[in-house]
């Protein structure tokens, strides 16, 4: 079956919203949908549309067991006290870049960052997050200088990225909204800012609409992610 | 429960993003505010696609942590952020049911006293559960929305076989058991319905973008 044919996609994504598609074509229907963006656009729409049917669903209380569960089953004990960014390190969503990064990491760290000789500049390796696999498939480093008023971020091969769209730089702090540090362009970006590492626990590209976020918030997929 | 004015809308999706985004980032903490604000409402749905409460106490788990593993996906540019969390639920409790037997544990409505109007005539009031049925909840649905002229257009039969689907979750095979109709009959209920739901509800919503794939 074609399913970039418009009327094929329509079709199976309004079964597959509405729940009718089921069974072998359904699992079909998920494993094609990463690599076909009209089939993404048009469940997109049908969810959307049906959405609507949900609201007068009353809700719910689940039992407290269920928050437990998702607990343990995610980081095997409950949210410890305030320390809201513990899981960066974990990240679920890790792909194979490790390997071609620490390559990659070779080659940059032959090059001259600017920073005293007497210590090194932190060079943090930003893994794909697992949307990032399939939207930007390749991976980022960042350096700071030693001085921490200085960073460098690449990417770690050529970028494709969808028209309209652009990659923002993002400082995630321990506490807090993360902070702008403006976009990439060309896969490329350099910072220039004092106290880049005061509080700041991690580094995240994300993809936002041509111009950037305009929330001040990332609000597109986190394609990668770097803790410090 | 009333489908909230647009200013409330806009004000609980944005946080919903944003709550979004930090789970996107690992944040727990915002990952538990999500959890409080939002698994009452996927449970409700969850629940009315499989009732039976442990498998869909199971059901709502796997959807939180997929909420976690997947909130990098989330892209607030494409959709809201609850019918995005109402995806996945649904597809979580669709997913649950492959299980079930193929028996549907509730009573055929339609009992093949097919009349003129379209089959109206049934037995949903007669059922025993406290529970709106799915054809009030579509009711419900309808009131506050564009979706009730849209839903007006439809034939009674047209209505009838979404709801049931929506609602309980049920397959093609499991509709036309329920109405006590051909199964080939059933199926073009539906794709009559959901294209004429789809001209209909874009034309109101001005949601032109999807709509070049010609049936």
């Amino acid at each position: 079956m074609d399913y970039s044919r418009p009327a094929t996609a329509e079709r199976l994504a309004a079964e597959y919203a509405l729940g009718t598609l089921r069974g072998g074509a359904r699992r079909r229907f998920e494993r094609l949908l990463p690599a076909h963006p009209a089939l993404q656009d048009a469940l997109q729409a049908w969810q959307q549309r049906l959405q609507a049917l949900a609201a007068p669903v009353a809700p719910v209380m689940p039992p407290s067991q269920v928050w437990a569960n998702v607990q343990r089953r995610l980081f095997g004990e409950p949210l410890p006290k305030p320390s809201g960014w513990a899981k960066l390190g974990l990240w679920q969503g890790f792909t194979g870049v490790a390997s071609t990064a620490a390559l990659a990491l070779a080659v940059l760290l032959g090059q001259p960052v600017l920073a005293p000789a007497s210590r090194p500049p932190l060079v943090i390796v930003m893994n794909s997050t697992e949307a990032g696999a399939t939207i930007v498939k390749v991976g980022f480093v960042a350096s700071v200088s030693a001085d921490g008023g200085a960073l460098t971020v690449k990417s770690l091969g050529e970028l494709t990225i969808e028209e309209g769209r652009v990659l923002e730089l993002w400082a995630v702090p321990g506490k807090g909204a993360p902070q702008s540090l403006g976009l990439l362009a060309g896969g490329k970006a350099t910072v220039l800012r004092a106290a880049l590492l005061n509080g700041t626990s991690a580094f995240a590209v994300s993809m936002e609409p041509a111009g950037g976020s305009l929330t001040g918030a990332p609000t597109g997929p986190i394609v990668s992610v770097g803790t410090i | 429960m009333q489908i909230p004015n647009s200013v409330e809308w806009t004000e609980r999706s944005r946080e919903l993003t944003r709550l979004l985004s930090r789970v996107a980032l690992g944040d727990r903490q915002a990952f538990e505010a999500l959890y409080r604000s939002t698994s009452a409402q996927l449970f409700g749905v969850v629940l009315r696609i499989n009732s039976d409460r442990a498998q869909a106490e199971e059901v709502l788990q796997e959807v939180f942590v997929n909420v976690w593993r997947a909130a990098g996906g989330f892209d607030a540019a494409l959709s809201q952020p609850l019918t995005w969390l109402t995806s996945v639920a649904r597809n979580r409790a669709i997913d649950s049911l492959r299980r079930r037997a193929a028996e549907p544990s509730t009573i055929s409505r339609f009992q093949g006293s097919e009349d003129d109007d379209g089959g109206e005539r049934d037995l949903l009031d007669a059922l025993p559960s406290a529970a709106p049925g799915p054809l009030e909840l579509l009711a419900q649905a309808s009131q506050a929305h564009a979706l009730a002229e849209c839903m007006e257009r439809l034939s009674g039969e047209q209505r009838a076989s979404l709801a049931l689907a929506y609602y309980q979750g049920l397959s093609h095979a499991e509709v036309a058991e329920q109405m006590s109709q051909p199964l080939g009959t059933v199926k073009s209920w539906l794709r009559r319905g959901l294209l004429s739901l789809r001209s209909c509800l874009d034309r109101a919503a001005g949601l032109m973008s999807a709509t070049k794939g010609v049936a």
